[in-house]
């Protein structure tokens, strides 16, 4: 065969594609810009669409009765698009939104960095005086505009401030992780539920095509609007909050510090959760002020602090049950087995005191009238491994894993944690005594004791504690529930049923420590705790629950330097169930709820636990 | 030193490529001077200047040591395509990126000239035939390499590419043209049968009489050929209705941009505009207002056709059209002129590769092709297709300062 290595028919054949190409360009050029020029450059002029983001409105919060706990409100936002913006008009433009002109630059400077052709915000929320200022001086400020948003809104007196969380403004490491999903100025759930739940709270955001002229004025919608993508709502939270218990707790903790939380032993759910002091969300929803932000950083209450999952407190005498639970279901004792109470414990030469002389007391008394004696022999005669392990079952040393915040571990010291501290060997039994009445080493939260309240009310459901029941899709009506973990603390019927009969008789019968949590006419069970720290007064705890024969609440209070958790924390308790268990509160009639006093502050109060 | 210079530089490209460049960097000057102030102008400088010296580089080295090593240098670069899958960055979805400090190079540019050397190297020994089946199957499978590696970043592109240099590279080694239309005759067919009934109907009839004028090399399998793209045509409008209506429409889409006029047509229509609205003799340097206000994008990558065209309008555009004609009608005679077959296969592989990135990249800001991301040689923001094109370039020049050898 010949070789037709680049023959001239070849040659002619690539010269006449390669011209044939260049033709049709030629061809379509002309066209393009001499027999259609004019029809294009009207275009150009008048036609070009611009698409511009529309925030997607967050799902709303209901509370177990269905109550809107956080709702939307309409907000005007200032938008600005980096490329159409007169640069001369920035002192009009900070001057009528009341901002330095560097804060203004610097805001237009990072929506130019993302992308200077998308409208980037500028303010939020501003007021009706500063929207007329704009309107009226529309002409000057080209690639300004008022943009529809909203913002959070708060309509019942519960503040839910470490609860609910605040939304706001993305951060620039928050943007760095997650540019994908986010433009600079976007809202970003950043504690609590909102922050949990963002991906479902947010919804999807949508755009919408709009006409411009060349020097960027709008026209209009493009195509009266027809290929706009309206943003998707986000999804509804419904919580297993009781507003109103909510509500309450904050204003009898008001002058307070310190945390409640109640949870439905039947569940997991939450019923209530306050950390006080706490802050005002509306304030901190979108764009916060820096002086307000400087203000609640530097308040010496520390209210952005979640006392109800970050604290590390001892739990005091509410810590005795543990220990019962832990000889009784290892047969170590049973309820017949008693000692001697005389008022206090000598071990080597340290002597443990006790509040009273008991006398001859069994387990049951010990917890109704919280002997420290009994308990402080209990624990050298149980030890610290069988101790420590029944404390992790119940949740302590570790996460709750609760949905809605950031939390503390706390501390269940063990065999490891004593060699690890002292050295192997260097400790000996007179380091565990106080453990036995949860003082010394052991830390917990107000979140693992009401877990622990529910543990001892429903006999060992372990539930994961949750806020948030379920999600809801408005426009499908799907309703999804979250999932819960659930596992089971086994120990014998006769532990649970000592261990509950002591707490009954804490609040139910004379010389119990808690009858302040009494609610009227039912039965109530609870134990008290009075931790000594070293920053002041004692710490007041209560955990209980109540109906005794068919829990449906399971509670915790604690209040910081306080004294008493008999005097101080009980009776805020009782409230709190009594509120969720009857809606209302029946004992003092249509009469408003008196707050409960904190002691005087010279009282000083030393005491072990009780 | 004058007739020195007359027979051994080629001028012709060289003044071309400054013209490409120059007006490639003016326009991105103009694109992002407002928003980036003027920093992806140096950018682009900068790497002129390191395209400027590596062209040098192409045109001094030995074109005789570039045809031995030629399957070295090819299979250095492929590992280089391994190591992007393996340790790539993903920009714009597809992983086709090494980082090297604060630089990013995208090998899959500089492969397609090693691609190139090695397919020149192989069909230009003498006991390599065209024509021969064992030689083509050594051939293609040398090609399908690279473009199998680019396919799992993926980029399909500039996989594009590669089909579009070898094709024309095998015709003019000599393979036979019945070969080539049987290769390229499916992806007609193909398109066509989307396109509706009367496209796939002209494109059957062109494909017959082409057949049947060639039909003596062997008439049974001619007719064969036939049948097989006529199925073909009717498979594929048979998986396309079946395909979810998305689907449908974001092939129809991509065949015809003008379909979704607010998605992948946006860029398209808004190019258009903006060339359109330039005029006989557009609107003046950086007084384009639509590529100033930036409706087009990516306007200094993908799209930068649209700054001459709509800056300096017909006029703009037809220099930049003529510019890359001398260059590309020059460099196929070139490869008719020059003695040794490296050379030559080189010049056409070269202008093929060229002339691909015109017609597409151009014919897409115009309207005429599917949005396939590939840049206008010389003229788009890109440091690694600027440096590989004057590579290229620089390798052209050599195989004229050789012409003349056997």
């Amino acid at each position: 065969m010949i070789d037709e290595f680049g023959s001239a028919e070849r040659r002619l054949v690539i010269r006449i594609v390669l011209l044939a190409g260049f033709l049709i360009l030629f061809v379509r050029l002309f066209q393009l810009q001499y027999i259609n020029a004019e029809l294009y450059g009207k275009e150009a002029e008048e036609n070009s669409i611009r698409n511009v983001p529309k925030v997607a409105i967050r799902g709303y919060v209901y509370d177990r009765k269905g109550k809107l706990l956080i709702d939307n409100r309409p907000s005007y936002t200032v938008m600005l698009t980096p490329v159409d913006f007169d640069k001369r008009q920035l002192p009009l433009l900070s001057t009528i939104l009341s901002m330095t002109e560097e804060s203004v630059l610097d805001r237009i400077k990072r929506g130019r960095k993302y992308n200077a052709f998308i409208p980037t915000r500028i303010k939020r929320d501003i007021s009706f005086a500063e929207l007329s200022m704009l309107e009226e001086h529309k002409d000057k400020l080209y690639g300004v505009e008022i943009q529809m948003e909203s913002k959070r809104f708060y309509p019942t007196t519960a503040r839910g401030s470490h609860l609910f969380g605040y939304a706001k403004e993305i951060s620039d490491a928050q943007l760095e992780k997650q540019k994908s999903d986010y433009q600079p100025g976007d809202i970003i759930g950043s504690t609590g539920i909102e922050a949990k739940y963002e991906q479902f709270l947010r919804g999807v955001k949508g755009f919408e095509f709009i006409s411009q002229n060349a020097k960027g004025q709008i026209i209009g919608n493009f195509d009266n609007g027809k290929h706009d993508i309206p943003p998707i709502d986000g999804l509804d939270l419904q919580l297993s909050i009781d507003g109103d218990v909510q509500a309450l707790a904050e204003s009898l903790m008001a002058d307070k510090r310190g945390a409640v939380v109640a949870i439905d032993p039947r569940n997991g759910g939450i019923i209530a959760l306050v950390s006080k002091p706490d802050y005002d969300l509306s304030l901190l929803s979108g764009t916060t002020p820096p002086d307000i932000w400087r203000a609640l950083n530097n308040d010496e209450g520390i209210p952005l602090y979640n006392r109800a999952t970050l604290t590390r407190y001892p739990p005091g005498s509410t810590f005795k049950m543990l220990l019962a639970l832990t000889a009784l279901d290892s047969k170590i004792i049973d309820e017949n087995w008693t000692i001697t109470c005389t008022g206090a414990y000598r071990y080597g030469n340290k002597v443990f005191k006790c509040e009273h002389v008991h006398g001859k007391v069994n387990v049951v008394d010990a917890i109704h009238r919280s002997c420290n004696v009994f308990f402080y022999q209990l624990m050298l005669k149980v030890g610290l491994d069988a101790w420590s392990d029944m404390g992790r079952k119940f949740g302590f040393g570790s996460q709750t894993k609760v949905d809605i915040t950031e939390e503390n571990s706390g501390l269940m010291p063990d065999r490891n944690y004593y060699d690890r501290v002292h050295g192997k060997g260097k400790w000996t039994q007179g380091y565990l005594i106080s453990l036995g009445i949860g003082q010394g080493e052991v830390g917990v939260t107000p979140l693992q004791m009401a877990n622990y309240a529910a543990l001892l009310a429903n006999k060992g459901k372990f539930y994961q504690p949750h806020a948030v029941n379920s999600i809801i899709n408005k426009r499908t009506k799907q309703v999804e529930r979250v999932p819960v973990d659930l596992r089971q603390i086994s120990l014998s019927d006769k532990s649970w049923e000592l261990v509950r009969e002591g707490m009954r008789r804490v609040v139910m019968e004379a010389g119990g420590t808690g009858r302040a949590a009494f609610v009227p006419g039912i039965e109530v069970a609870g134990k008290t705790g009075t931790a000594q720290n070293p920053h002041g007064k004692s710490h007041a705890w209560f955990m209980g629950f109540a109906p005794f024969e068919d829990p449906k609440i399971a509670i915790c209070v604690m209040i910081e330097n306080v004294g008493y958790g008999g005097a101080f924390a009980a009776p805020l308790a009782g409230l709190c169930m009594e509120e969720y268990l009857y809606g209302e509160i029946i004992r003092y009639g249509k009469q408003p709820v008196p707050p409960i006093p904190n002691p005087p502050d010279e009282e000083s109060v030393a005491t072990n636990g009780r | 030193m004058n007739s020195f210079f007359k027979e051994y530089f080629d001028w012709t490209i060289f003044l071309c490529i400054l013209v490409l460049a120059a007006s490639g960097l003016l326009s991105i000057y103009s694109a992002t001077y407002d928003a980036y102030e003027g920093r992806d102008f140096f950018r682009q400088l900068l790497w002129f200047g390191v395209g400027f010296i590596s062209m040098i580089t192409m045109l001094l080295l030995p074109l005789r040591w570039l045809q031995r090593n030629a399957l070295r240098i090819f299979f250095a670069s492929l590992s280089l395509l391994v190591l992007v899958l393996v340790a790539g960055k993903r920009v714009y979805g597809s992983q086709s990126w090494l980082g090297f400090g604060g630089l990013g190079i995208q090998p899959s540019e500089f492969v397609k000239i090693s691609t190139m050397l090695a397919l020149a190297s192989f069909l230009s020994r003498s006991d390599v035939k065209a024509t021969d089946l064992k030689d083509l199957v050594k051939t293609s499978a040398l090609v399908a390499l690279p473009i199998g590696l680019i396919m799992l970043q993926p980029d399909f592109g500039t996989s594009l590419t590669f089909l579009a240099m070898f094709i024309p590279v095998l015709y003019w080694a000599g393979a036979s043209k019945f070969l080539i239309i049987i290769i390229i005759a499916p992806a007609f067919v193909a398109a066509a049968s989307i396109f509706g009934t009367t496209p796939f109907l002209i494109v059957l009839v062109l494909l017959g009489i082409g057949l049947y004028l060639l039909r003596q090399e062997n008439p049974f399998f001619a007719t064969l050929v036939f049948g097989v793209n006529v199925v073909i045509g009717f498979f594929v409008q048979i998986v396309y209705d079946k395909l979810p209506l998305y689907q449908q429409k974001r092939i129809a889409t991509f065949l015809d941009p003008n379909n979704d006029p607010l998605g992948a047509g946006y860029n398209v229509i808004q190019a258009k505009v903006a060339i359109g609205s330039g005029g006989l003799w557009g609107k003046g340097f950086m007084r384009g207002t639509q590529t100033q206000l930036s409706f087009i994008p990516k306007q200094w990558t993908d799209f930068i056709f649209c700054v001459p065209g709509e800056e300096f309008g017909f006029l703009g555009g037809v220099v930049v059209l003529g510019v890359f004609a001398i260059l590309l009608f020059h460099s196929v005679r070139l490869a008719s002129i020059a003695k040794n077959r490296f050379g030559s296969l080189l010049a056409i592989g070269f202008t093929s590769l060229f002339a691909f990135h015109v017609f597409v990249n151009i014919g897409m800001s115009v309207g005429l092709m599917p949005v396939i991301g590939i840049p206008l040689p010389f003229l788009s923001y890109g440091g690694s297709s600027l440096v590989s094109y004057m590579m290229v370039a620089g390798l052209l020049m050599n195989v004229y300062a050789n012409r003349k050898e056997y």
